[in-house]
């Protein structure tokens, strides 16, 4: 919980700084790194590679939206009705999946099929969705502040607030969870996963859990990101969208707390910071992956971590 | 309609064994490395902008520019193999991201030598051969006869050959095989190095078939993993065939369908077959 | 007399006192935010290529000059890369932190639909010129004067469209057309415009869509031979038609092929085996490099400026928020009497006629009007250029 700590300075942000960029490229971090974190609770915590969550991202935006559309309610309540689509999809793909004991890359490989089917309905459903024309999402959430009613969220300092505090919550929630016994399970299943079988924990059902609240998780990114930007696409649901997931939390720190907002603090800011050729950015984004990969396993906050366990160690 | 239907099917076998080369290279890969190298496909690129390069340049006859095409592949499979895979042996995650790190790099690599305007290589062999009211071009004739080939020549090396059997024994047993005097990391590079040529000979075909862009790896390697899991990963000949399978069916499927959802076809084998027969069509259970 | 004389001492005193500058030297920001790179770039690139060379062109002659002030350019291109997230926030940079008041781009219809929120919010204090398709939508109409489209549009009296069907049909009296575009908002559009365009005038049409990234056409040209259409029209961007034209020419399934995007490229690669090949270009390059000095002139500041070789066929690209557009901005300016007051530069801009590589106006909708070519290609590769001019 203390490194939660670290979100202060960001509540605080707003006061110091006057740029509108700054403070989107933000709004665009919280975002992406609630994504993060939820693909961290399946990977990270339980082990199991997916490539669905771009697909679970791209339904929450789709599905929050249509529904404000054809039921006229607000946000949140068509929120809702993504997480109902969203979690009867991840157990009808999870089930699928884990009762006939796919194995990781098998596993990967299957989700990334199934959200590719999802793309492709996405984009050739047209009178749904428009298909790959995308929508323009003129609608915004609301908020109900106590003295001051129903507010529509629409500039960017109630955006930053907002993304700020649901990322708060998806952070304390996936705290919780990591502490809690679903959490020593998720573990359990990752460390070795035959052996968690044997001390009588059911694998599947567990499995099935992780992965349907990862893509709950990513649909609730999907919806702030799609309302945010104000048009959502096919495009949304790609492969890259979930590879861009993967590398913040893998850059970050797999199983750390903060390290999937970390890792999307840098992924996103990045090439903002360092002004090179367009072709170049996306090679230095490769090889950043290639060096977490092959020397920094534990990703920048657990380097971090590791080198203040060293200096407490040594002094 | 029939011919129309069996110049679909034709087709599909040909453009069934592109996919069945890079099958072959993801099969060969995964059954002595342990991973799945997604970057297969970039150096299929490579192959492809070098025989491009070296025939429309270079001005080299088209034989030669293939042949140094495939060298080239092989000797950039070499570096990613030294610098990078020789990390990740066995780890299939590790290995699945490293290659999307590769990928990245070389795809920018790829962009900032040639840009995204797509490249044509000169026809190499023009016109067609008509059956009817069936018309084949004799260039995609030709590149699947030696695709065919060079998979074929590939399986008989590894069944007769020394190494071959040293390398099949060596996927069925590693602690044996070592024992038995086979020298396993060499082994290893070697594989992922002929995977890369293997790759790099399926780009060069493809330069002389179709337009180049620097994104060409990455639908080929979907098929060719697509191909390889439907066959069975590790059976070398399945690889070909599973590869003529997704061919087959894209493109006849195209005809009744939408060809927005060619692609889903694969998508949906690889499903069915990764659920009902996890060993693939051809694979033997464990 | 005398006291003039005094005035431009003082003033030229006062200036000199400034470090650094003899003269008074203000600089105009232009903003570019184009897909450079990526998947999306063909349209983007050439734009991205083109604007260099003219503000390097009038910065190096010393500059333009707008009522007494001389000023020089300074230009801020962006590359997008087709992703709508990267064009908002570098849409803000240009907005809020270089305070740019001129905007070249973005030609992709996608990024236009995702930044114009946030643009139109600024509408009065910026003018945004670019060429995408779904501006069309958005262009002429209240609250939006900011946006102006760089590119002609397909239909409506001006409509270029109209002119090629008509050329079409003077030439080839075509009974069936089939279409073949890409699955997205590009290739949709164009099938919403030429279907009612051949059907008002009794020609019969079928359509189909392939996915982007498709190399194999045989299932979906299978089909469209099934119908013996007269002409294949197919869209749009050289990525596809390349493989398009090769492969209905060597699958004999269609030899005669009429284009409103794209390039003569695909035509000449496989001139031996078409019968017909009608293709619209904003500008037939290689032409026009040896008629047009303005032409001939571009294409060797292209050379000098890059080092590297005049891509022919992607140059007509750059009708779009390109080379010309920089003079006629400035052009503007200097009619308008101001860099800064926005609204004065855009009546200026829309009212007027500027003859560059192309002859330039705007229509009632802020949409561009140009000239134009069809070039014609026969079996063999006999070039026929027909100059049309709307």
């Amino acid at each position: 919980m203390k490194t939660l700590l670290f979100l202060i300075p960001l509540y605080l942000l707003p006061l110091a700084v006057q740029s509108d960029v700054v403070l989107t490229i933000l709004i665009f971090t919280f975002v992406l790194g609630i994504l993060a974190i939820g693909f961290n609770i399946v990977f990270g915590g339980a082990g199991q590679l997916t490539m669905f969550h771009a697909a679970a991202f791209g339904i929450g935006s789709y599905v929050t939206f249509l529904s404000m559309l054809r039921f006229a309610i607000p946000f949140w309540l068509g929120f809702l009705v993504a997480v109902v689509i969203v979690i009867i999809v991840s157990i009808v793909i999870g089930w699928i999946c884990f009762k006939f004991r796919l194995k990781e890359f098998y596993f990967a490989v299957v989700t990334l099929a199934f959200a590719e089917l999802c793309r492709l309905v996405v984009l050739n459903w047209t009178s749904v969705t428009n298909g790959t024309l995308g929508m323009l999402v003129l609608e915004k959430p609301t908020i109900w502040i106590p003295g001051g009613g129903v507010v529509r969220i629409e500039q960017t300092v109630p955006w930053y607030f907002l993304t700020l505090i649901c990322l708060t919550g998806v952070l304390i929630f996936s705290v919780l969870l990591t502490r809690s016994w679903i959490g020593r399970n998720f573990s359990a299943i990752r460390l070795n996963e035959d052996l968690a079988q044997t001390l009588g924990i059911n694998t599947f059902r567990y499995k099935l859990l992780a992965f349907t609240i990862s893509n709950v998780i990513a649909a609730f990114a999907g919806a702030l990101y799609g309302f945010y930007t104000g048009y959502i696409e096919p495009s949304y649901l790609a492969v890259a969208q979930s590879l861009d997931a993967i590398a913040m939390v893998l850059l970050g720190g797999v199983s750390t707390i903060l390290g999937p907002v970390v890792g999307a603090l840098v992924l996103t800011s990045l090439p903002h910071l360092i002004e090179l050729p367009a072709e170049m950015r996306v090679a230095v984004y490769g090889m950043i992956l290639i060096l977490v990969i092959l020397l920094m396993r534990r990703g920048i906050v657990g380097l971090a971590a590791g080198l203040l366990k060293g200096r407490v160690n040594a002094a | 309609m029939t011919q129309v239907v069996v110049g679909q099917i034709l087709n599909g076998i040909i453009l069934g064994s592109l996919y069945g080369i890079i099958a072959l290279g993801v099969t060969m890969t995964f059954g002595i490395t342990g991973i799945v190298n997604f970057a297969l496909g970039q150096f299929m690129m490579i192959g492809a902008y070098a025989t491009w390069y070296f025939t429309d340049l270079a001005m080299l006859p088209f034989p030669v520019a293939v042949v140094l095409a495939v060298v080239l592949a092989a000797v950039a499979g070499l570096i990613a193999d030294q610098a990078l895979f020789r990390f990740t042996r066995n780890n299939l995650v590790n290995g699945l991201l490293v290659s999307i790190g590769l990928i990245s790099v070389m795809e920018s690599g790829a962009l900032l030598l040639f840009t995204t305007t797509p490249k044509n290589m000169d026809i190499v062999i023009a016109g067609s051969w008509s059956l009817g009211a069936i018309t084949l071009p004799r260039m995609k004739v030709v590149a699947f006869l030696l695709l065919v080939a060079v998979i074929g020549l590939t399986w008989l090396g590894l069944s007769r050959a020394w190494l071959g059997r040293a390398t099949r024994a060596y996927a069925q047993n590693p602690e044996a095989a070592m024992l038995m005097g086979v020298p396993t990391k060499l082994l290893q590079t070697g594989v992922v190095v002929y995977s890369c040529a293997l790759a790099g000979f399926g780009g060069a075909l493809y330069a002389s078939l179709f337009s180049l862009e620097p994104s060409l790896g990455g639908l080929f390697i979907l098929k060719g993993v697509e191909a390889a899991i439907l066959a069975g990963v590790g059976n070398l000949l399945g690889a070909l065939a599973g590869g003529v399978i997704l061919g087959v069916t894209e493109s006849v499927g195209s005809l009744y369908l939408p060809s927005a959802f060619r692609d889903a076809y694969g998508l949906v084998f690889l499903v069915a077959i990764l659920l009902f027969r996890p060993a693939g069509l051809f694979g033997s259970q464990k | 007399m005398k006291s003039f004389f005094k005035g431009c001492v003082a003033g030229g005193l006062m200036a000199a006192a400034i470090p650094g500058f003899a003269f008074a030297q203000a600089t105009v920001k232009l903003g570019q935010i184009e897909a450079q790179t990526g998947p999306n770039a063909i349209y983007g690139y050439m734009s991205s290529q083109g604007v260099p060379i003219a503000v390097d062109e009038i910065n190096k002659s010393g500059g333009f000059k707008v009522g007494d002030t001389t000023y020089k350019f300074e230009l801020i291109a962006l590359d997008t890369r087709g992703d709508p997230k990267e064009a908002t926030i570098q849409l803000k940079k240009l907005l809020e932190q270089d305070k740019a008041r001129f905007v070249f781009g973005p030609f992709l219809s996608n990024v236009f639909v995702t930044i114009f929120p946030y643009a139109q919010q600024f509408n009065g204090k910026f003018l945004m010129m670019g060429g995408g398709t779904r501006i069309h939508d958005f262009v002429g109409k209240p609250g939006n004067d900011f946006v102006i489209r760089t590119w002609n549009w397909d239909a409506g009296p001006k409509g270029f469209g109209e002119k090629m069907v008509d050329y079409l049909i003077k030439t080839a009296h075509p009974k069936k057309v089939a279409m073949l575009f890409q699955n997205d908002s590009g290739g949709k559009v164009l099938g919403d415009i030429y279907e009612p365009i051949f059907k008002a005038r009794g020609i019969e049409t079928m359509t189909e869509y392939f996915e982007p990234g498709t190399k194999d056409f045989s299932p979906v040209l299978a089909k469209i031979g099934e119908f013996h259409p007269d002409y294949l029209f197919p869209g749009y961007s050289d990525a596809a038609l390349y493989d398009i034209v090769r492969q209905s020419v060597e699958g004999n399934y269609s030899k005669k092929f009429f284009l409103v995007r794209g390039s003569t490229g695909p035509g000449l690669k496989n001139k031996d085996g078409l019968e017909d090949y009608i293709v619209y270009v904003p500008k037939d390059f290689e032409e026009a490099e040896k008629k047009e000095p303005k032409v001939k002139h571009f294409i060797d500041a292209y050379k000098a400026f890059y080092k590297r070789d005049f891509p022919y066929d992607q140059a007509p690209l750059c009708s779009s928020s390109c080379y010309d557009h920089v003079y006629m901005l400035v052009a503007a300016m200097q009619k308008a009497g101001t860099v800064e007051d926005v609204g004065k530069i855009r009546a200026a801009l829309l009212s007027m006629t500027y003859q560059g590589m192309w002859k330039i106006s705007f229509d009632d909708h802020a949409e561009q009007v140009f000239d134009f070519d069809i070039v014609h290609l026969k079996k063999g590769g006999a070039k026929e250029v027909v100059h049309v001019e709307p």
